[in-house]
């Protein structure tokens, strides 16, 4: 492997870390992962919050645009949806919609 | 709740169950990794199954001297009288029996970062390839002076649920109608911003009904305090001038107790008397890990926000109240979210992948009375400032709303604690 020269090598590290997060490989199990915490294990809400077991992926995608766009009533949902770029909220959906 | 010989229980069924689950050509083999997690809380019981759920092929054991976990979230909900400890009381019979976790019911008195392992008090000593500690807060005895573990039986702090919360109900059922409730608030950082005020919101809803005359008092050591602008509307609305918060500029900060006549010195040298005296003092990471170099001089440990990983000892991954989080409050919420990245992070090491940039979320409910509650959501990214709230999103619940949205978020509060209880702990 050809080395990178010092100050080569302080760019490349620099850029690294200068880029913002979404921009990095993000990993849609661990992105969908904190959506348990209130919706349930596998999305299986077993009390009011509204579960996400059997919904499809386009039903998902659609409902975080509307929470995120502010087209859809919402308590909490839009001030969470707004923390998420359109790339994340693609990977939640289908992931989501995996969920067995 | 069962009190029977479940250690015994809880080991034969995670054995069993363990061996079911392994495919039949994996029963053999020895595990990729041991993983020790010491805590069975928010973070703890979290990482220790999500490792598991992740990776079936690593070895979980956790460390909780507890047969089960009393949640200081709802706790306040149990002074107020409206739910029992056996409602916020959650079993590790699921994380064993369903996950395969295996539950070494003793705690843990030192770790050797160098030797990687964790020496028990039962006398035994675990080794580990990866450690995840969550250890939750302690007490700083002594920071308000009079104010030590043996004062703590008689003035309780009840920050750490279980016969604390207990203790404190019982002195709010026996103090007569008219009475006085003070209450003493910590400064920054401390576990859980909004929890003060919602336990004094949920004081006065039991003694509005009850004792209708009485009053509460809080004194605080700091100047602000979460959600703020939404408990003080909603104490004008409930209950009237019931209660009183006097901040750190107008003399808040109680620096002194006298336990035996019940009275708080306050900063400029005022007293308070309490029919009954509510004492949060400072508090720092949990002892094991301010025992074993986990943390820094302030008693708080620092970790890569990415990962968790110790940035005093590799290896090591400490989440939960314990661990210095960027903008992530010290909440069950934020401790839940942290675990689950903890737990990829330390799948990714074993299996030698890399860690994706991951995201954090919390989300906490308070309940200002059982049918009117208000929240606070965000968002999480680590950036170069390391962990920041996403700009843009999350924040508080709205100031004006209608009762019909207040009630709505008291019934959601219900619902994220039934949903995040049984993803934890299956119970």
């Amino acid at each position: 492997m050809k080395c990178l020269r010092p100050a080569a090598l302080a760019a490349v590290v620099l850029a690294a870390v200068a880029l913002p997060a979404a921009a990095q490989n993000a990993n849609p199990q661990l992105l969908a992962f904190t959506c348990q915490g209130c919706h349930g294990t596998a999305g299986k809400s077993p009390g009011s919050i509204p579960a996400l077991q059997g919904k499809t992926a386009e039903q998902i995608l659609a409902l975080l645009k509307d929470f995120r766009d502010g087209g859809r009533a919402a308590t909490v949902m839009g001030r969470i949806a707004k923390g998420y770029t359109d790339a994340e909220i693609e990977a939640i959906a289908k992931e989501v919609a995996s969920w067995k | 709740m069962t009190k029977i010989t479940r250690r015994t229980f809880t080991t034969y069924a995670g054995a069993a169950a363990a061996a079911l689950a392994m495919p039949a050509i994996g029963r053999a083999q020895a595990p990729k990794a041991r993983v020790v997690v010491i805590g069975g809380g928010f973070g703890g019981a979290t990482a220790a199954k999500y490792v598991r759920q992740i990776d079936r092929q690593i070895d979980v054991t956790l460390v909780e001297p507890s047969a089960s976990f009393t949640t200081c979230p709802f706790s306040n909900y149990v002074l107020a009288g409206f739910k029992t400890m056996a409602d916020i009381t959650h079993s590790y019979a699921t994380l064993t029996a369903s996950h395969g976790v295996k539950h070494v019911q003793t705690s843990a008195q030192a770790i050797d970062a160098a030797q990687k392992s964790v020496r028990l008090a039962n006398g035994e000593t675990l080794r580990y390839d990866k450690l995840i500690v969550s250890p939750g807060i302690d007490l700083r005895w002594g920071a308000i002076k009079g104010y030590d573990e043996a004062a703590a039986e008689k003035i309780p702090h009840a920050w750490r649920a279980g016969p604390q919360t207990t203790l404190l109900r019982q002195q709010l059922e026996a103090m007569p109608d008219g009475g006085t409730v003070v209450m003493a608030a910590p400064a920054n950082p401390f576990r859980c911003p909004p929890g003060p005020y919602e336990r004094a919101s949920m004081i006065a809803y039991y003694l509005k009904a009850n004792k209708p005359r009485s009053k509460i008092l809080i004194l605080d050591a700091k100047d602000a305090f979460s959600k703020q602008g939404l408990f003080q509307d909603g104490w004008k609305a409930l209950y009237g001038d019931m209660i009183t918060w006097v901040p750190l500029k107008d003399d808040g900060k109680v620096v002194e107790i006298d336990v035996n006549a019940k009275e708080v010195t306050t900063e400029f040298g005022k007293k308070h008397k309490g029919d009954v005296i509510n004492l949060i003092p400072p508090q720092w990471a949990g002892a094991i890990a301010r025992a074993s170099g986990l943390a820094n001089e302030a008693g708080w440990c620092p970790v890569n926000q990415t990962t968790f990983e110790s940035t005093l000892h590799r290896d090591v991954h400490v989440v939960g109240d314990a661990s210095i989080a960027g903008a992530m409050p010290k909440s069950g919420f934020a401790a839940n979210s942290q675990g689950k990245v903890a737990a990829m992070a330390v799948v990714n090491a074993v299996n030698n992948r890399p860690m994706a940039a991951p995201t954090y979320v919390n989300t906490c409910y308070s309940l200002v009375s059982r049918e009117y509650g208000i929240s606070v959501a965000d968002v999480y990214r680590v950036t170069d400032q390391g962990i920041v709230a996403v700009q843009g999103a999350g924040g508080v619940s709205p100031r004006e709303a209608p009762p019909a949205f207040r009630f709505q978020e008291s019934v959601y509060a219900e619902g994220w604690y039934a949903s995040m209880t049984q993803e934890i702990w299956g119970s």
